[in-house]
Order: C-alpha cells, then structure tokens, then sequence
C-alpha cells in the first residue's frame, strides 16, 4: 500500500482582507488548501482573483487577516519577520513574472547568491550553481549579467535560482507572461520536467493554458475563493 | 559576520556602479567638500601662522615682561630695573631662544614741517638682530649700530607724513624722569618698511642713548622673549612668574588682543567651513541614497522574498554609504594633499601689496599639511556622511516584501 503524502502547504481558512470599513476590499474569503509534495499544480482565475495574494500567503510574504498557512506543518502566524526570511530561505522557491534577477550579479552569481545565505562553502557553492544553470539549459552563459540574456534566458536563471537550494515547493507567479510562445513552451517542459525527475513540488499561478495543459491539479479561483480543484 | 561581509561588500560595490552619474556627483561633492576644507584650512592656518609671526616679529615677540601698571600706562614711572640673577636664569634657560631689553616710552616727533605721536623704542641692536624683522625691513639707509647709537631708525610711511628723509635730523621729546619735557635731535639713519601703523608709531634709537636722555639710569620698560615652540608658551610664561613673582608677564595673545582674537577666528573659520561643507555633504548622500533605495524597492522585496532578512537591507545601503563616502573622502583627501604638495613652495602675495597689509600677512604662505586635519576632518567627513545615510538605509529595511514586490508588478 501506497504511504500517503504529507501536505507541503497547508492553508485553512484563510482571509485576506485589504482597506478598512466600506473600502475594504477581500482579496481571499476562506481558503482551505492544500499542495502535497510532488503536485505540480497551476493556479488559475482571472484577474483579481487571488492568485496573486494566495502565493503571497503561501510564500510568507504576506499575512493573512485570518486562518492559519503552514508550511511542512509549522504554522506562519506568530513568526518573526527574520524566521519568515529563514523559512523562505530553506523552504521556499519563488519565480516570478519580471524575472527578478539582481542585475548586477552574474547569471552564476544570481542562482549562487540563494546558497550564500545559506553560509554553503564556495565550492560547492559554484558546482551546485554551474549545475543548476546547465539544467536549464544555460551552460556557457554563467558568466553573463541579466542584461546580456534574452527573457527567456532570464527566466531559466530565476528557475535555477528557485531550484538551487532543493525548497520544498517552488511559487511561481504567472512565469511566462512575458515570454513568447516558444520560450513558454519551453520552460514549461523544464519545470514539468524538474518535476518529474526530482520530484519538486511546484504551485504555478498563470493564465497561460500552455502551462495548465502540464498542470497535474488544476485549481481555479474566482472573486477570492476557490471554484476547482481538479486532479488529472 | 565574515560571510555577509563577503556577501554584501562585491554587491554594495557594484550598486553603486549602476548609475555611475549619480555615484560621480556624490563623490564629486563628497570630495570637493573635503577638498575645500582641507585647502582651506591649511591657509588660513598659513595665513594666521604668517601673520602671527609677521607681527610677532616686528616686536612682540612671543612674550613680554613689564613692570607692573606699564602695560595700563606705559609711562617713566612704570618702568623697571634690568632683570635680576634669577629671571636671567630663568630667561636663559633652552625654552626661550632669545630676548631682549627695551625702553620704550610715549613722545612726540617733530620734522620742519609736522608734530606727530610716536613711541620711542631705545633697542639693543644686537639682540634685536636675533629677535625682530626690524633690521631686515630697513629699505633706506642703515639699522642702528649699538647701544649708544644716537641716530633714529623710522618708519616709511612717518618718514612721508614727516615730509623728512634719510640723513635729515628729526625731533624727538619725550617726559624725562625728573617729569619734563626732554627733546633731542637725531640723525635719521635707516627707514623701514612694516605695515603702515607700525611704521607711523615706532622710532628706533640706541637704548643707551634713550637711558640717558630720559635720565632713568638702567631702568627698562620690557623684556621681550621669544621660545621655540608656541604650545610651550603657556609653560614658560608660568616658570618666569615663578621666577619674577612682582613683574608682569604676558604671552603674546595677552599683549596683542587683536592678534589673539584673529588667531582663535581663524580655527572658528575652518569650523564654520566644516560645518558648511558638512552641511552639503549630508545633503547630497542623503538625496543620492534615497534616490538609490526608491529606484531599489522592488529588488528589495525580491531580497527578501529571497531569504535576506531586513537587517541584510539595512547593512547593504549602508555599506554602499561607506564605500561611497570613503572612496569619496578618499579622493578629497589626496586633491587636498596635492593641492598643498603643490603650494609647497609658498603663495607670493606680494602683488597684492598693501592691500592685504590689514591681514598682516607675510608676503609669501607656506601651506603645509597638518597630520591632525588629515585625519580628523576626513574621519567626521565619513562618520556624518554614514551617519545622514542611516536613514535611507533605515527606510529600505522597513520596506515590506510583498509592498516592495507590488510596487512594480
């Protein structure tokens, strides 16, 4: 018999309420989620939705109005700002849309700078680097600053950088928008093969139906709260 | 502590090459700023040098004793015997490099023409040679020979007023000791040139002969005394009260008011100008590390989305402050040294003539650096420069990361 998966993520009941009284505007009405360890999941809605404000929850960059996140079954809620940053450190890696790489760092530079926080000998440091960038695909490229690569390039760098550290989930938020279609289709292939092959867990909030064709749990979010939640 | 030293030094650096205009204005400022004091205060502590020893030299000298009430009213009562076995002791000792014995009283000189208010000063040749520029400033004629030299040495400027001239004979009256009037001719044998008032106040003669004019035997009116080192003044001035409890001795400052108020102004100057150019300093980091960490909000909030913790922020601008305000400081302090390395042959003055006589000055100034400046006024140059960028690199720490993501998304 199959053991069952222990939930990475852990959300219950959470709220996030933004302004006050008749401005108050809320962002998510009671969410109760969970992302267990392997999904590749993809996060969906319109515009406005949530997904956003759920990664943020997720993520540990923002506090919910009520409920409780957990990641690996340690609630959020009552951390300090500098365990936050610990626990996004060793637990969390984040992709965004803009790329987000610091631009005066290397692409190495960039996917070494998560392995300096974490005090990870210089060595090391440079072989974990130079084999994260090779992954994706840009070997011979680590010397190379943000401003010398394509977006699609850029993006790679940002999936070594979420990668490097071996987090227990990987957020995504709307990864491809900026790219063209073959540069999605692509880096698309990468993630789910990242999945695949190692087995991290990945939550990806897109509008693209090119990512949620790989999507192996397809949640979809409207006005704040979650319509779906589809396994393939 | 050392891996975040390794981690934040090569990022701060390159930060502050991403806009290099903005870093080369702040380090133009940082630098000119510190420049400008450095240069500044080396000439006016050259100025005020120059001018101290130009006046001092005249014939202040660095200390003087009178007998007591001569300095309120430096009349024949007020006069006093030469000095005793023990001030000659004292005077002798290696603090004091020379002195001399003067008999300078109030009177009144006559050429055919005008009557004017002088001081006649009744000088041992000799030791004058050692101890005042007078016989270096004789531009006519000759100075005085010895202590019985009957002939006057005068000022250019009284000399003109006078309508007289070298070789002419001048009247000179002066109270005598028996309370007249005594008047005697004197030959003019030199004319020199000082700053106009000095010129038209003193007369140069022999002080034997001044002695037997006024009829006061071996009384004298000052010992003048010079020492090698002004800081040791203060120490020196209390060893000859010791040794000539019921005289009056005075360092220069104490003589000439109006020296010792220029000299104290002088270090006001500098420290207004520090403050000023402090003042600019703060204000261009402060304006250059805001700008910096407005432009940086969202890669802030990528940081820490990142793991960076709000102290890492906090150290990174700071740091970006140091490195930016030390490269800063660093190169006012070598424009500063260079700039004085290259003066270092003194600035000549002398064009300007007379119309810097009422500074007093020298003809030529000698800047020189001053250890105590090069490390004083860079260290609070830096210290104020990190201090002011405090508070940018307070603001970005505080920057939330979800805000700072927001902001450009």
């Amino acid at each position: 018999m199959k053991a069952e998966k222990k939930p990475i993520v852990s959300c219950k009941g959470i709220t996030k309420v933004f302004g006050k009284d008749e401005l108050a505007v809320h962002a998510l009405r009671s969410i109760d989620l969970d992302i267990i360890e392997g999904d590749f999941a993809t996060l969906a809605g319109p515009s406005g939705s949530g997904k956003t404000t759920l990664l943020n929850m997720i993520g540990a960059l923002d506090h919910p109005t009520s409920g409780q996140v957990l990641i690996d079954g340690q609630p959020l809620s009552g951390m300090s700002k500098s365990q936050l940053s610990d626990l996004r450190l060793n637990k969390i890696g984040f992709i965004f849309q803009a790329y987000n790489l610091v631009p005066v760092l290397s692409a190495r530079e960039n996917v070494e700078f998560v392995l300096r926080l974490l005090k990870v000998e210089a060595n090391e440091r440079r072989t974990r680097a130079d084999a994260a960038l090779a992954e994706v695909g840009l070997r011979g490229l680590e010397n190379r600053r943000p401003s010398a690569l394509s977006g699609g390039q850029q993006q790679r760098v940002a999936i070594a950088r979420a990668l490097v550290a071996r987090p227990r989930i990987v957020l995504a938020d709307e990864p491809t928008a900026n790219l063209d279609s073959t540069t999605t289709g692509e880096l698309v292939d990468l993630m789910y093969r990242l999945n695949q092959e190692s087995g991290t867990t990945f939550l990806i909030g897109t509008h693209d139906p090119r990512v949620m064709e790989h999507s192996k749990r397809h949640i979809e979010m409207t006005d704040g709260q979650i319509e779906s939640d589809i396994r393939a | 502590m050392m891996e975040t030293f390794k981690l934040l030094a090569p990022l701060a650096w390159r930060n502050l090459w991403r806009n290099p205009r903005r870093t080369i204005i702040t380090l133009f400022v940082v630098s000119v700023g510190l420049w400008s004091i450095l240069a500044v205060a080396s000439f006016i502590t050259a100025w005020a040098q120059s001018s101290r020893d130009a006046t001092l030299r005249l014939l202040i000298a660095q200390g003087q004793i009178h007998a007591e009430g001569y300095m309120d009213d430096p009349n024949i009562s007020n006069l006093m015997p030469p000095p005793g076995a023990a001030l000659v002791a004292a005077l002798n000792r290696p603090d004091i490099s020379n002195w001399v014995t003067r008999l300078e009283l109030p009177g009144v000189v006559q050429s055919e023409y005008k009557t004017l208010p002088v001081s006649l000063v009744g000088v041992d040749p000799d030791a004058e040679r050692r101890i005042s520029s007078i016989p270096e400033k004789i531009v006519e004629g000759r100075y005085l020979n010895g202590l019985e030299d009957d002939s006057a040495v005068i000022g250019l400027n009284l000399a003109k007023r006078l309508k007289t001239a070298l070789g002419r004979r001048i009247i000179l009256m002066v109270t005598a000791e028996d309370g007249w009037l005594e008047e005697r001719s004197f030959d003019v044998v030199g004319v020199y040139d000082a700053d106009t008032a000095f010129e038209d106040t003193y007369i140069f003669t022999g002080r034997s002969t001044m002695q037997a004019m006024v009829g006061v035997g071996d009384k004298i009116a000052q010992i003048a005394f010079e020492v090698p080192e002004d800081a040791a003044l203060a120490g020196v001035v209390e060893r000859l009260r010791a040794a000539a409890p019921g005289l009056d001795i005075r360092p220069w400052r104490k003589i000439s008011l109006i020296m010792g108020a220029m000299d104290a102004t002088m270090g006001g100057v500098i420290f207004i100008w520090l403050a000023v150019m402090m003042v600019m300093i703060s204000i261009g980091v402060i304006n250059t590390q805001l700008m910096a960490v407005f432009e940086r909000t969202h890669e802030f909030g990528l940081l820490r989305a990142l793991g960076f913790k709000s102290r890492h922020v906090l150290w990174l601008v700071t740091f970006e402050s140091v490195l930016l305000i030390g490269l800063g400081v660093l190169i006012g302090m070598i424009a500063g040294a260079a700039t004085v390395w290259g003066l270092s042959d003194g600035i000549d003055l002398s064009a300007f003539g007379k119309a810097l006589e009422a500074f007093k000055a020298g003809d030529t100034l000698y800047l020189e650096v001053k250890t105590s400046d090069y490390i004083i006024f860079p260290l609070a140059i830096w210290a104020l420069g990190i201090l002011v960028a405090l508070w940018p690199a307070w603001r970005a720490q505080k920057i939330s990361p979800v805000e700072a993501m927001r902001q450009a998304t």
